[in-house]
Parts: C-alpha cells; sequence; structure tokens
C-alpha cells in the first residue's frame, strides 16, 4: 500500500491524521458549508451582515417551504423526473442491445462502430446543437419534454455503449459458444443467459445516467423555452435572477437541486463509482 | 461458424405463417407513420385545435407506432430462412439496428450537418412553403471569426481553461494519497470528498458565484480577517472598514476567468481523486514492498513504483479533464454569461451566445465557433481512440 499505512507509524502521526482529515473536509466542503448555513438563517442576518456565525434563528424548515410555495420548484423537480427516468431507461436498454453485438460478435465492422460511438460521446455539444434543435422543430418536437428526452437518450447511447460493450467483453466467451453450440437462439442467450450476468453494469449506468441528466443544464436551455417543462437546474438558475436580494433562498433551492443525485450517489456509491472509473483500473 | 449449414433441412424453413402475420404488421405501421399521424388529421381526431397542445400526444402515437413496426420487422426477419442460415452473420445487425439510428440521427448526422452550416448565412428560419431561407456563403463565417475580437478571447480562454484545468490531475492524485489509508471512518471522508462532483455544475456556479461575492460571499469575508476592522462610524452603527476593498473577483475583466475556472477546478479535482483512489486500490502491494526493501520511499517511490503502475489512471484522468475543460458551458452560463465585456466567454458559449442569445440567429456564424471547438477535440478524440485501438489489438 502507498502511502505507507498510518498504523505502521508512530501514535502521533497518527493522531496528526486523523485530526487533519476533518480539517481537511472543512477546508474542501467549505463552500458548500457556508452555503448551507445560508439556506437556514433568516433574511434579516444576511442584511445585518451575520452571514457566517451563528444564524439568530434556526429557519431551516421555514426557508425549504418557503422554497416550494413562493416557487415553481415541485414543479421543476417533477419535470427532471420526468426527463432523466426515461432517458435512463431508453439509452440503457439500447446499450445493452448494441454493447452485445458489438462484444459478442466478431464481426468486420464490430471495432469501427464500436469507435463511433465512443468519438460521438466526446464531441462538444455546440456541434450537436442546431441541427438537433432544427429537427426537433420539423419533428414538431420542439420545446416539449418527449423532445429532449429522445435527444438525451441518443446522446446516452453514445456512453453507455461504451461501457457495456467493455463490460460484456469481459464475460467469459465459452460461455456463449457452447450456448451456440446447443442451437440456443440469439436473441435468447442474450436474454436468459448474457443479461442477467450484466446486472451489476445495468445498475452502474443507470445511476450514472440518471445523474448526468439531472444535472444537464445545457440541453435543457437550448430545446426547452416554455417554462411550464423547465428541469430544476434552469429553474433554479431562473430564480436566481428573480430573488437577487433573498439569498437564503437562492441557496435552499440551490441545495434542493442537489440532493437526489447526492442521494443517489449514496445509496448506490459501489455502482456509482465503478462506472465513473471505468478503464481507469485496466488498460 | 458463420453458417449454420448442418441439421434437419426443415428446422430451417421460413415460417411463413409468422412472416406473413408481421409482415401486415408492419406495413400497417408504416402506412399509419406515413400517411394517417404526419398529417393533421391526427390532431383534429385527437380534438386538439392548437397544434402547439397536439403536439406531445401525437409524439406518443408515432412513438407507439414506430415501436410497433420495429416489433413487427424483427418478428419477420427472424422468421425467415435466411435468418437462420445465416444467424451469426445477421443477428449483430438487429442488435444494432437501434441504437445505431438513433445515435446517426441525433449525434453522428448533426456533426456534419453543423459543418455544412458553417458556410451558409442562416437565421434557423424557414419560409411558408417550407423552404430554407439561407445562403451559401463559403468561408465568409470563418474570415470574420478571424477579425472577431471576441473570438480570440474565447480562443484564449479555452486555452487558459485547459491549461489550468490540468492542474485537477495533480492535486487529484494528491488528495487521493492524502485519503489512501485505512482508518475507522474514511470511506465516509472518501465520499464526502467526492461530493462536489455529485452536484449539478449549475449549483457549483451558484455556490461560488455568491462565494466570491465582494459584499457577502464567503471570500470577502476571509479577506476581511487581513484586511478590514468593524468599527462605529460617525452614526454610532458598526461597519466594516477596509485598508484594502474586498476584490470583487467575477465583475473584474482580469480576474472573472480565473474565478469560473477555480469554480470549475471543484469538482473535477473530485473526479480524478476517485480514479486515483480506483487506481491506488489496485497498485500491486508486493511491487511496493519489494521497492520498499531496496530502499525506495517517498517521491522515489511515488515516482518510480506508484506512477507508473497508475498509468490508466492519469490517462483516463487526464481525457475527462481535457473534455471537461472544453465543455465549460454551464459554469460560464451561470456566473458570468461571459461577461464582464465578453472577457469570460470560451468557444463553447460564445457560440450559443451568437446562434440563439444575444445575436439570435446567426446559425452559420455560430456553426462556424463550433466547428472550430470540435477540431481541437477532435486531436484529443483521435489520440483517445488511437490508445484504444493499441489496447484493443493487444488484446487479441
Amino acid at each position: 500500500m502507498f502511502p505507507k499505512p498510518v498504523e505502521n507509524r508512530s501514535v502521533l502521526v497518527r493522531l496528526l491524521y486523523k485530526l487533519s482529515l476533518p480539517v481537511a473536509l472543512f477546508v474542501w466542503l467549505l463552500p458548500l458549508l457556508a452555503i448551507f448555513m445560508t439556506s437556514i438563517r433568516p433574511a434579516s442576518d444576511i442584511a445585518t451582515g451575520n452571514v457566517f456565525g451563528i444564524p439568530s434563528t434556526f429557519q431551516m424548515l421555514q426557508n425549504y417551504a418557503e422554497v416550494f410555495a413562493k416557487t415553481d420548484a415541485l414543479k421543476y423537480l417533477t419535470n427532471t423526473m420526468l426527463i432523466a427516468l426515461p432517458t435512463m431507461v431508453v439509452s440503457v436498454a439500447l446499450a445493452c442491445l448494441t454493447g452485445y453485438a458489438l462484444a459478442i460478435y466478431k464481426f468486420k465492422w464490430a471495432l469501427p462502430l464500436f469507435f463511433l460511438f465512443v468519438a460521438g460521446n466526446f464531441v462538444p455539444f455546440q456541434i450537436l446543437m442546431l441541427p438537433v434543435v432544427d429537427m426537433s422543430n420539423r419533428l414538431e418536437i420542439f420545446n416539449t419534454v418527449p423532445g429532449l428526452v429522445m435527444f438525451h437518450a441518443a446522446f446516452q447511447t453514445g456512453f453507455c455503449t461504451l461501457f457495456m460493450r467493455n463490460f460484456m467483453k469481459a464475460l467469459p466467451f465459452e460461455l456463449i459458444e457452447s450456448a451456440r453450440l446447443e442451437g440456443v437462439d440469439e436473441f435468447k442467450i442474450f436474454w436468459h443467459l448474457v443479461l442477467p450476468l450484466v446486472k451489476p453494469a445495468i445498475a452502474a449506468l443507470c445511476v450514472l445516467i440518471f445523474t448526468f441528466i439531472w444535472n444537464d443544464f445545457f440541453w435543457a436551455t437550448v430545446l426547452l423555452s416554455d417554462d411550464k417543462s423547465l428541469p430544476i437546474t434552469v429553474g433554479v438558475r431562473t430564480l436566481n435572477g428573480e430573488f437577487v436580494q433573498q439569498w437564503h433562498l437562492v441557496s435552499a433551492a440551490s441545495l434542493l437541486a442537489a440532493v437526489p443525485p447526492v442521494l443517489m450517489f449514496f445509496i448506490m456509491q459501489k455502482h456509482f463509482i465503478a462506472g465513473l472509473t471505468l478503464g481507469a483500473t485496466k488498460g | 461458424m458463420t453458417t449454420n449449414t448442418a441439421g434437419t433441412p426443415g428446422r430451417f424453413d421460413t415460417s411463413t405463417s409468422r412472416v406473413v402475420v408481421a409482415g401486415v404488421a408492419l406495413a400497417v405501421c408504416i402506412v399509419l407513420l406515413m400517411f394517417v399521424i404526419s398529417t393533421s388529421m391526427m390532431q383534429e381526431v385527437m380534438g386538439y385545435s392548437q397544434r402547439i397542445e397536439a403536439r406531445v400526444p401525437t409524439f406518443f402515437v408515432r412513438m407507439a407506432a414506430l415501436v410497433a413496426a420495429i416489433v413487427a420487422a424483427f418478428y419477420m426477419i427472424t422468421g425467415l430462412s435466411w435468418y437462420k442460415r445465416n444467424k451469426v452473420a445477421i443477428a449483430p445487425w438487429l442488435f444494432l439496428a437501434i441504437g445505431l439510428a438513433f445515435f446517426m440521427v441525433y449525434v453522428i448526422v448533426p456533426i456534419f450537418q453543423s459543418v455544412s452550416y458553417s458556410f451558409t448565412k442562416w437565421n434557423g428560419l424557414y419560409d411558408i412553403d417550407g423552404v430554407w431561407t439561407g445562403t451559401w456563403v463559403g468561408l465568409h463565417n470563418y474570415k470574420v471569426l478571424l477579425d472577431d475580437p471576441n473570438f480570440y478571447t474565447s480562443l484564449w480562454n479555452n486555452l487558459l481553461w485547459l491549461v489550468l484545468f490540468m492542474l485537477a490531475v495533480p492535486v487529484g492524485l494528491f488528495i487521493a494519497l492524502f485519503l489512501n489509508q485505512t482508518v475507522t471512518g474514511i470511506r465516509i471522508y472518501k465520499s464526502l470528498f467526492f461530493f462536489p462532483f455529485v452536484i449539478s455544475q449549475v449549483v457549483v456556479g451558484l455556490i461560488f458565484a455568491w462565494a466570491y461575492n465582494p459584499e457577502f460571499g464567503l471570500l470577502s469575508e476571509i479577506w476581511s480577517w487581513f484586511f478590514c476592522e468593524t468599527k462605529p462610524n460617525f452614526m454610532g452603527n458598526m461597519t466594516r472598514v477596509c485598508s484594502v476593498d474586498p476584490p470583487s473577483i467575477l465583475g473584474d475583466e482580469v480576474y472573472a476567468t480565473y474565478g469560473v475556472i477555480a469554480a470549475g477546478l471543484w469538482p473535477q479535482v473530485a473526479y480524478c481523486m476517485i480514479l486515483y483512489l480506483t487506481g491506488l486500490n489496485n497498485v500491486s502491494t508486493e511491487l511496493i514492498e519489494a521497492a520498499r526493501l531496496d530502499g525506495a520511499k517517498g517521491w522515489k517511490m511515488l515516482w518510480h513504483v506508484v506512477l507508473p503502475q497508475l498509468k490508466p489512471a492519469t490517462f483516463i484522468a487526464i481525457i475527462v479533464t481535457v473534455i471537461g475543460a472544453l465543455r465549460s458551458f454551464d459554469m460560464v452560463a451561470t456566473m458570468t454569461r461571459g461577461g464582464p465585456f465578453g472577457s469570460t466567454n470560451v468557444l463553447a458559449y460564445y457560440m450559443y451566445d451568437q446562434a440563439v442569445g444575444e445575436g439570435v440567429g446567426r446559425y452559420g456564424y455560430g456553426s462556424a465557433i463550433a466547428t472550430v471547438l470540435f477540431v481541437i477535440m477532435l486531436v484529443y478524440i483521435s489520440y483517445f481512440l488511437w490508445r484504444m485501438y493499441q489496447d484493443e489489438v493487444e488484446a487479441r
């Protein structure tokens, strides 16, 4: 293990290390802590300059309730769900299919097509923006939630395929080979043999895609303009413009927008990290 | 292994009834898609007078027809004897069909469309007959680009982003090394350190915009420990008097970009950290013990023994950092919107601004900017693919 485990060092070093951990964490998360403190204090505190001290009254519930009462936060949150969940289902399902095709079959186009998915996944959004807007307009799905979902699902299929293909490539190929020799249909091999084996990958992808889409801002601003269908990320920025001098509400709303991905991360931590670090351990 | 010629002949006959039924279903779906749903009839049937309200229900009906058509097509093809004879050759294309078509339509084709837009002057509109209203202008947009000071500012800022974002890699490594211990509760620390990456960039942008606020932000508070004291003013109220006023980072043409980049680094460092933590998990213990016996420690150990083993993690960290740097849109949009005076523009934001923002409808010019950004990104994409190709060849 590197660096040398602190257990093997002197008591003083061990103690210093254990003390430095919370200090480092405090500094690292200071902006977040500060905004949390702001979100639970009354507006009068900020006006009188008590921004970092102990709040004069703790108004956590009032402030967050006020966000829901005064703004469309609830609608924004629902919209984000309506965008993130279908996208997650569609892109992961499609990637299971494409990943299977690219990992299991040895045909001439397997590698070039795989690279096409990988390359497409990395392009800057701006190069896609105008044609996608134009196409959505002509399909009459511009400024609708399904229109946004269609784009997200298509784009995320690239990343999911990269992930799925690599995961399936690591499966024991002999298993599929022997099933084929027994005359099992290709789709049955996929459904009954491979799919149960890639459940961890499916879980990891679901968590990741959900978080990615939840945090998306660019495509929501480009493809949605109607206030009725905006997701929380865009909503929060709009609130920031409306509540210029009400930082306690803006900060409460911002933190609300961060809650679901954070929860998702803590519940599904193992899968989340497995998804993000794909390829970081092997070549 | 490509064809399945052995076996009883009867097994590979076309299942006629299945193919006929599926074929009829497919034809019905296609007719539905082409003639019924694409006309306004659909909207009348569903009782919507206004087109805009009819869009979503119409969309769902269309999707249903499309899905039905796909299912029918699959049923038909898998019933054919041709499929049964060439199973292993045809099956991958059936698996690929939907995903690939979808990805092509929404990602690959638009790239070429964008490049072609960049040679035109167009405001994104069609005339009443649905005819394209743009004009072909050749390289004009790129010539304008070369004389546009904002373009150079954006390009320079993109370079700054790229260079400074690279700090995320060593800082991430440093934090990962710091956290790579096994004391109790370390797992919680690791997850909490990773926190900033999970939060939306919009929220990170808002947090930092607030932290930079010169009147009541976090930074001004820290600033006041050094340069300010609280004194009663002539009215008797306590006010803050500073020997040097706290800087307004986002309001300053020189510092604003650095301020935005610093905010962007926060989640990026977290990402690099988690990559390195996973990498460190898989570093071979024997090699390290062996090196330790040879007297290697500290920097030497890190440089000669640990880092070579972390190469895959470093590679991914650099790639995601470069991509993060070039995709820096959310931060700029939430923190400064390109201001003050365009000093924080990056190509990604400037393109958006020109195409649908302030410059409304400069589709051609916006596409030219996007193309430049794409070409820069293409360098990294090619490098990444080349590396992947090497690995694939090795793995064979």
